[in-house]
């Protein structure tokens, strides 16, 4: 079958190259890379045709997010659709295909003085399209929200084929519903996303990062906390484990030592930034922590390795994230280091509420319990990676709200015969 | 006497007497909402809670009655006007601040909030609600979310969709959910991204946590009045383009200045072309610093003269030309038609060389009121509705330069709505195929096509007679084709 129901696209040679497309062990039986949008419309014409189950992929950092598929039939492979489509500097707005990586973009802009302020672990390969299909904020996400907040137009293929498009070129825009909110963050669930036009951000005159150790991982969230009140206009403001550090240190943050430490970032122009660190560092200091400030010239780089720590933990793995309001971060850190033996690898954001933590050991009854304690705190725990048992036993995604009646209808609407990455999304989606 | 008709002795059943408004003569007030359209609802229902909400649409729905929600109705885009009569569902009694959080920066709120009253409460904790239209002293947060307001300080911050975590909503089928969280964590589709620009198409939203954010050190406007709009567009792109992120960026005409001067005495010279208002906040130091920059840069263009100020009050002065702009042009002609096109801001000066052109060849005077920084236009035409044949030459030349805006790249409307005004333009900016893939959105909200009837989308079922009758005059005219 497969062959006819890629046909005009190009393919790759299924019996090497499944195993780089393997998701919760599963393969998938045809990949299909296209180059081009009308490529895409065809593959998903005839997978539609077919019932075949597509998923659509960029640059496979996150395969392991989600449930263990229901069916994976083709790999829909869009890193090969890369190509800037409409750039014009002077608008601050840019118009790029999904496949294009992160990496690649912000080097694009860097030569106009431009970035998207957007942070995704491993950016020399995670894709546009996948990072907006993820769809969540990063490390400095108080700063600068997520994919949903730059994004102002999309290009997408439904899952029969039809091409369709929302927002626009412009910054402001309330012509129409808003399709590419919607469709941010659907996890391929929804259409296959072809083109993102994102509105950017002139690059700050100054960006500065300064790195503090604390005795331990609590004192150290505790100071961070304070350093996020005492100055709101951080630019980041986070909080590592000493083996988070680390393991840092091992992917560029040269300036990290081995200790659990306070990493802050400022931008904006010098004095600015200088003068926000300054209020951050304070707060720090009034909150009883001594070590020595260490600063570093290499921005990118540093910030980069910590948002990569994310992605670190070898799959199978257990790796969990929450999010809740950051007023109740270290209420929920201390619930998690009580309900977890062998907690390790904290990263968390202490600005906008955001943890990462590992855990081996981890069962479907501990993260059942965990999410009974973190409701109160109106806490989100989503399993990142863990082996398929563990996810379908303890579900990846935790329980839908009340919302999942109108997520279904949704579903059903855009994927009446379910074909878009089924089974992996929330409540069954 | 009138006598209740079965929809009202319902819908007072449900809620109380007190809160349904029926009597022919206090229904005028809500027919009109700032456009040139009207809609004649049969009657108004004021909800108290969420639970009132719920009863008044089943009863609606039960009498297959069309619900049209409504906030403080200033949108200008006709949204609030019940197009096919029925229930008009007026929010204002809604209207509690429920609650603060100043370590989370959030706030809950009920609908009928006015948006400058959020602010007032936020500020008192050192906190800000960012979207600002101009209408802020009287739109209420449930309207601002409908149509995804903007105002001048979105340059910086972004318009109500960034601003809005979570929802309580009544959908058509008069169910209530929950949708979004306090710090976007939900897992699911972002449903909250869906219904705010939905404009009141598939439910009521019945409370709203929304993100308060830190408010600046310090603040610095200036004020630049030069001899020709090319030489301020010029300035703007410049600011743009120096890499300064102002946190507002925006302009006046000369039609403006002179609807303005006599009733706000602003001092700005009355043969000046147009006069730029910029205003830069952060850090003391990095005001003081960046004020010096903008203020470099609009020197560059030869103005006539540059003011600036710190001091709030005195920043107030700056901005009452630009704040009382739309309330002063009646000092001109009656009636005005105001626009919301947006463009890329490099099309800027050119599209709105056209926008007089066009005002000109249809002899209207226009007046434009706008936000530079993020290419969003409101080119105002003047006119008198009395005079034969004017609202149809108004009709006619917004309906070019949304065409001008469109062919620039841009869309049809930035901060308004598409609402009823301009609803024939939206295959303009999208194929059939991608209106199709909106109304699955909107299908997927429960049975809608009796909420808020004949908005956003053209010719819905008994729309035709809604609205003004020149949809078919406009589409004959600049074509039905989408600009793809």
């Amino acid at each position: 079958m497969q062959a006819q129901a890629i046909e005009a696209v190009q393919i790759a040679n299924i019996h090497t190259a499944a195993q780089e497309y393997r998701i919760d062990s599963h393969t998938p039986s045809s990949i299909a890379a296209p180059t081009a949008h009308a490529s895409v419309e065809q593959a998903l014409t005839s997978a539609s045709r077919e019932r075949l189950a597509v998923t659509p992929i960029g640059g496979r950092t996150m395969l392991d997010l989600g449930m263990p598929p229901r069916q994976y039939d083709l790999a829909l492979d869009l890193s090969g659709m890369n190509q800037v489509v409409e750039y014009e500097p002077d608008d601050f707005t840019i118009t790029v295909e999904a496949g294009m990586t992160l990496a690649q973009l912000q080097r694009r802009l860097t030569v106009n003085g431009q970035f998207l302020p957007l942070d995704h672990p491993r950016f020399e390969r995670a894709t546009l399209g996948g990072v907006c299909a993820v769809g969540r904020g990063g490390l400095r996400r108080n700063a600068h929200g997520g994919p949903r907040d730059w994004l102002i137009g999309m290009r997408m293929v439904q899952a029969d084929g039809v091409s369709i498009k929302g927002g626009g070129r412009v910054v402001k825009n309330v012509s129409g519903y808003d399709l590419p909110k919607l469709f941010a963050g659907s996890l391929g669930t929804l259409g296959v996303i072809t083109e993102l036009t994102f509105k950017l951000r002139p690059l700050p005159a100054s960006d500065q990062i300064v790195a503090v150790a604390a005795p331990s991982l609590e004192a150290a969230l505790a100071a961070a906390r304070a350093a996020a009140q005492a100055a709101p206009f951080l630019n980041g403001c986070v909080a590592l484990s000493a083996d988070s550090a680390v393991e840092a240190r091992a992917l560029g943050a040269k300036s990290l030592q081995d200790e659990p430490t306070i990493v802050l970032r400022a931008s904006g122009l010098e004095s600015a930034a200088s003068e926000v660190l300054s209020q951050a560092l304070r707060a720090i200091r009034d909150a009883g922590i001594s070590g020595p400030e260490r600063r570093t010239s290499e921005i990118v780089e540093t910030w980069q390795a910590i948002a990569d720590l994310e992605l670190q933990t070898p799959p199978d793995h257990v790796r969990l994230r929450v999010g809740l309001p950051p007023a109740s971060l270290i209420r929920a850190q201390t619930i998690l280091d009580q309900r977890l033996d062998d907690a390790a690898h904290w990263i968390t954001a202490a600005d906008s509420g955001l943890l990462f933590v590992t855990a081996p050991s981890a069962d479907a009854d501990t993260i059942r319990r965990l999410r009974d304690d973190l409701q109160p705190l109106q806490g989100r725990l989503t399993i990142e990676s863990a082996p398929p048992e563990l996810k379908r036993a303890a579900n990846v995604w935790g329980p839908t709200g009340t919302g999942a009646r109108l997520m279904h209808s949704i579903k059903e609407q855009f994927d009446p015969h379910g074909i878009l990455n089924p089974g992996r999304f929330v409540d069954g989606i | 006497m009138q006598t209740p008709t079965a929809l009202v002795q319902d819908l007072i059943d449900a809620i109380g007497e007190d809160a349904i408004v029926w009597h022919d003569e206090d229904l005028l007030v809500y027919e009109y909402d700032g456009t040139i359209d009207r809609g004649n609802p049969d009657v108004i229902a004021l909800p108290a809670d969420t639970d009132d909400v719920i009863r008044l649409i089943r009863v609606a729905n039960r009498h297959g009655a069309p619900i049209t929600p409504r906030g403080a109705g200033t949108g200008l885009s006709g949204g609030a006007l019940a197009a096919r009569g029925g229930v008009v569902i007026g929010m204002n009694r809604m209207r509690r601040i429920l609650n603060v959080d100043a370590e989370n920066k959030t706030a809950l709120v009920q609908p009928g909030v006015v948006n400058l009253d959020l602010g007032a409460e936020a500020e008192r904790h050192d906190l800000a609600y960012a979207p600002d239209p101009s209408s802020q002293r009287a739109c209420t947060i449930g309207g601002n979310i409908a149509e995804n307001a903007g105002g001048p300080h979105t340059l910086a911050w972004g318009t109500t969709t960034n601003h809005v975590l979570a929802l309580e909503l009544v959908t058509a089928d008069g169910e209530v959910q929950w949708i979004g969280h306090d710090t976007r964590d939900e897992p699911g589709y972002d449903l909250v991204g869906c219904v705010v620009g939905s404009e009141g198409t598939v439910g009521i939203v019945t409370q709203a946590l929304v993100r308060l954010v830190p408010r600046p050190a310090a603040v610095r406007t200036l004020l630049a009045v030069y001899d020709s709009v090319r030489q301020a567009s010029n300035a703007v792109s410049a600011v743009v383009a120096s890499g300064i992120v102002p946190a507002a960026l925006e302009m006046i005409d000369k039609m403006t200045i002179a609807a303005i001067e006599p009733v706000l005495q602003t001092g700005f010279p009355l043969d000046a072309e147009a006069v730029l208002l910029v205003e830069v906040d952060g850090p003391e130091s990095q005001v003081e610093a960046e004020g010096a920059r903008v203020e470099g840069i609009l020197t560059r263009f030869e103005p006539r003269e540059v003011r600036s100020a710190t001091d709030p009050q005195e920043r107030e002065q700056l901005w009452a030309g630009r704040k009382g702009a739309i309330g002063a042009l009646g000092q001109i002609m009656p009636n005005y038609y105001l626009l919301d096109g947006v463009v890329p801001r490099t099309k800027l000066p050119d599209v709105l060389d056209a926008v007089y052109e066009i005002a000109d060849r249809y002899r209207l005077p226009v007046a434009n009121m706008f936000h530079a920084g993020d290419g969003n236009l409101h080119p105002c035409l003047l006119f008198d509705e009395r005079e034969p044949g004017a609202t149809e030459r108004v009709l006619d030349a917004g309906g070019e330069i949304m065409r001008v805006c469109v062919d620039a790249g841009g869309a049809i409307t930035g901060e308004h709505g598409v609402g009823l005004e301009k609803r024939d333009y939206l295959p303009w900016i999208f194929t059939e195929a991608d209106m199709d893939a909106m109304k699955s959105l909107r299908a997927a909200f429960g049975p809608t096509e009796n909420f808020n009837p004949c908005k956003i989308f053209p010719k819905g079922h008994g729309c035709g007679e809604a609205g003004h009758q020149h949809a078919q005059h406009q589409i004959a005219k600049f074509g039905p084709k989408a600009f793809v």
